[in-house]
């Protein structure tokens, strides 16, 4: 049996990976898919919790997790496409109509 | 009381005259004024039944009824309603009998002015609506709103030929300098109002100073400021120099201010503060100091003025000068009489001729106004240097304005003689009480004199004399016009008679002030009053000195013996000019409002644009340079947000780890 604190640690290392690409990647799909790696380790800590404590709510919260996540890809894709149409780019930095 | 539960109609049945005035006045024949006639004609006629039902009622309460206009707080409340008592009875009776004879006489005079007769109309009915709604009410705090009511319609009378420039500085000063009387006033009532916690009349004239003493510094200075806007209201030294001014109007609201609204006001307004005045022998005793001073000091102006208007304006003043010193030295016999019933006795009488005379000067003002209306009407001129020897042409006029004449001149047996006798009596016996009554009585005396002078000399220089240039065609006023002169004419002649009537008449019934301050029917005068009154001195006096400044008048203007010219040159000139500037009152009137008042204003502009507004800039300028630095935080770069998030959530996930919050 494969302890609890790797499933946990795997899902750590997936996270802040994901972080640290959301908060340095100047592409937004790559920026995406750092999203999706985040969401997949919270994923991870619903399934080893729902296995480990005996209890299916974790693992439909994981689906429900994966769903949603299917249509933030779609909405987020959506933004970019509109983003590259008006702007011409989907470099982060260059996208800061918001400021001062 | 069949017709008094109604008062309160009064001053709403010139409001639907008003009304269909201004609805329907395009499409009617002089431009609605039937209408306005109606209205108050309406209400002269309830006025009338109302004030005849109370005087001949018998009883001394007065008739009330009130509503609740404001819920201060459990205890304190603000009321409507109307409030008869003799005064207001009185008061109610020459009012609504004036306004309505001088609405009548409007439709004549006014009948050339086309389409801004509606306008003319719609205004001079929310005059009288003012007035009568002043004279009806039942507290201060009514009374001031329809008191402001008549100073807003003075203004837009005054100037009503506001194309004119002199008219709409008129109507301007009228309304500027009634102000001034307007905001003591309203102190006045604000003082009232904190030392009883009250306002309506019912409760202030039956307060027990015993049993519930009041502040008598704050009511001194709240009574001082009531008379002041009197001072305003009325004319009187030194807030007077509108009145003359006021000659800008036309003549029928010139007689409409001066004999029954406006100017009466004030004086019914310390009338009408009476009971609590007597409680203050010190604003007594300005008030009457006032008013002496006043009367003599606008005879004076009146003695060489070539208008024929403001003649009659400044004979005004000077007359408003004698009620309100009648009345200051009767009040000050009461409150100085130390319960003694004579004293008290002679302070009524001081009242009660005060009033008296503000009846018979109503009258007979009205019908001076009115008759000296009909000569412009027919000279299209005020100028009487232009005038002479109308007498032929306009001879109904002349002799009502001779009756006027002679009843303001003060000669017997007409109206002005019994009121200005009493008045002048109830200053001489102030004396006995105060040693300056004795210096306002011969101040009395002497406007007596000028008085008569200056009528006098009006009416020569007018309807006596050779007819000039401006006379030729010269031709008598319509019916609408001498109707209501010849009923004033009646008037001015006899309502001196009432003293003589049952039960001392109506005088009789004014005197209503005990030594409580409490109201007391009237008592009978009987006609051995008569009988005494010609066997005293000072009524001998006062017909002398009558008769003397007519026979002045008589050599001077139409005789030609005494030459007036030479008072206009030489030595005397300079008190001449002096006159004719009227004291120099404009130009100080214009020096106050130009230098004190304009350099006030400055002052405080300038303090207003450096240092508030300096503050203020400041602190605007503060805040703009502090969100210049503050908003270079805003990148508008997603991720600068997101990793400040990240690391603001790391420090506090820290943070309540080590501070045990995780456990």
């Amino acid at each position: 049996m494969i302890p609890q604190e790797y499933f946990l640690a795997l899902a750590s290392i997936l996270f802040v990976i994901g972080a640290y690409g959301v908060l340095t990647r100047k592409n937004a799909i790559v920026v995406l898919m750092c999203i999706e790696l985040m969401l997949n380790a919270a994923n991870i800590n619903f399934v080893t919790f729902a296995a480990f404590r005996n209890d299916p709510t974790g693992q439909v919260f994981a689906l429900f997790s994966i769903a949603i996540a299917a249509a933030e890809v779609a909405v987020g894709l959506a933004i970019l496409l509109n983003l590259q149409k008006t702007q011409d780019t989907i470099n982060l930095e260059d996208i800061k109509l918001l400021r001062w | 009381m069949v017709y008094a539960e109604y008062a309160w109609l009064i001053p709403i049945l010139p409001i639907i005259g008003l009304l269909l005035v201004a609805l329907l006045g395009k499409k009617t024949p002089e431009g609605g004024g039937y209408f306005a006639v109606g209205g108050i004609a309406a209400s002269c006629f309830l006025g009338v039944m109302v004030a005849l039902e109370y005087l001949t009622g018998g009883s001394s309460e007065p008739v009330s009824g009130t509503m609740t206009w404001l819920q201060l707080n459990s205890t304190l409340k603000l009321e409507m309603g109307y409030y008869i008592d003799s005064l207001s009875a009185v008061m109610l009776i020459v009012v609504t009998i004036l306004c309505t004879l001088i609405l009548v006489y409007s439709l004549g005079y006014m009948h050339e002015e086309g389409e801004r007769k509606r306008r003319y109309y719609v205004e001079i009915s929310l005059f009288v609506v003012g007035m009568e709604g002043l004279v009806v009410a039942s507290n201060y705090l009514e009374m001031f709103v329809f008191w402001e009511i008549m100073g807003l319609c003075s203004y837009l009378l005054i100037g009503f030929w506001y194309y004119k420039p002199s008219a709409a500085a008129a109507a301007k000063k009228a309304f500027l300098v009634t102000r001034i009387g307007d905001i003591l006033f309203m102190i006045g009532i604000i003082s009232i109002f904190a030392s009883f916690g009250t306002l309506n009349y019912r409760d202030l004239f039956t307060h027990n100073f015993i049993a519930q003493p009041v502040d008598m510094t704050l009511l001194g200075v709240g009574l001082f400021c009531v008379f002041g806007g009197a001072v305003g209201k009325s004319a009187q030294f030194p807030l007077h120099d509108w009145l003359p001014d006021a000659m800008e109007g036309p003549t029928t609201v010139s007689a409409l201010i001066h004999a029954a609204t406006m100017v009466k006001a004030g004086v019914y307004l310390v009338a009408r503060s009476f009971p609590l005045m007597v409680h203050t022998p010190d604003v007594l005793l300005i008030v009457a100091a006032i008013g002496g001073f006043t009367a003599l000091f606008a005879a004076t102006m009146a003695l060489n003025n070539p208008n024929i208007k403001r003649v009659l304006a400044y004979s005004t003043i000077s007359q408003l000068g004698y009620m309100f010193l009648a009345l200051g030295a009767g009040g000050y016999m009461i409150a100085t009489a130390n319960l003694s019933e004579a004293a008290a006795e002679m302070g009524n009488a001081g009242y009660m001729a005060g009033m008296f005379h503000l009846l018979n000067h109503a009258f007979f003002k009205a019908l001076l106004f009115l008759s000296a209306g009909a000569v412009i009407h027919a000279v299209h001129t005020e100028d009487m240097r232009l005038m002479g020897g109308l007498s032929k042409k306009l001879k109904i006029t002349s002799f009502v304005m001779l009756i006027g004449a002679l009843s303001i001149a003060g000669i017997p047996p007409l109206s002005g003689f019994w009121s200005k006798d009493e008045v002048l009596a109830a200053v001489y016996n102030a004396g006995s009480a105060n040693i300056w009554f004795y210096l306002l009585y011969i101040m009395g005396i002497v406007t007596a004199f000028l008085t008569a002078f200056y009528m006098f000399r009006l009416w020569f220089m007018t309807f006596k004399g050779e007819g000039k240039e401006a006379t030729q065609h010269a031709h008598e006023a319509p019916r609408s016009m001498t109707v209501p002169l010849i009923i004033l004419a009646i008037f001015a002649f006899g309502t001196g008679f009432i003293l003589m009537g049952p039960d001392g008449g109506l005088p009789a019934v004014i005197r209503t002030v005990n030594l409580d301050g409490h109201l007391i029917a009237g008592e009978t005068l009987g006609l051995g009053w008569i009988e005494k009154l010609f066997t005293e001195w000072q009524t001998w006096l006062s017909i002398v000195v009558a008769f003397s400044g007519v026979g002045l008048a008589y050599m001077a203007y139409f005789k030609k013996s005494i030459s007036v010219d030479r008072f206009a040159t030489g030595g005397s000139k300079k008190v001449y000019d002096l006159l004719l500037a009227r004291y120099g009152f404009p130009r100080a009137y214009d020096w106050v409002g130009m230098k004190v008042v304009y350099g006030f204003s400055r002052a405080i502009d300038f303090f207003d644009r450096t240092v508030i507004d300096g503050v203020v800039n400041v602190i605007s300028r503060f805040a703009v340079s502090g969100s210049g630095v503050l908003r270079k935080v805003q990148t508008g770069v997603v991720q600068t947000y997101a990793i400040v998030i990240v690391s603001a959530l790391s420090v506090i996930l820290i943070l309540m780890y080590l501070l045990g919050g995780l456990r």
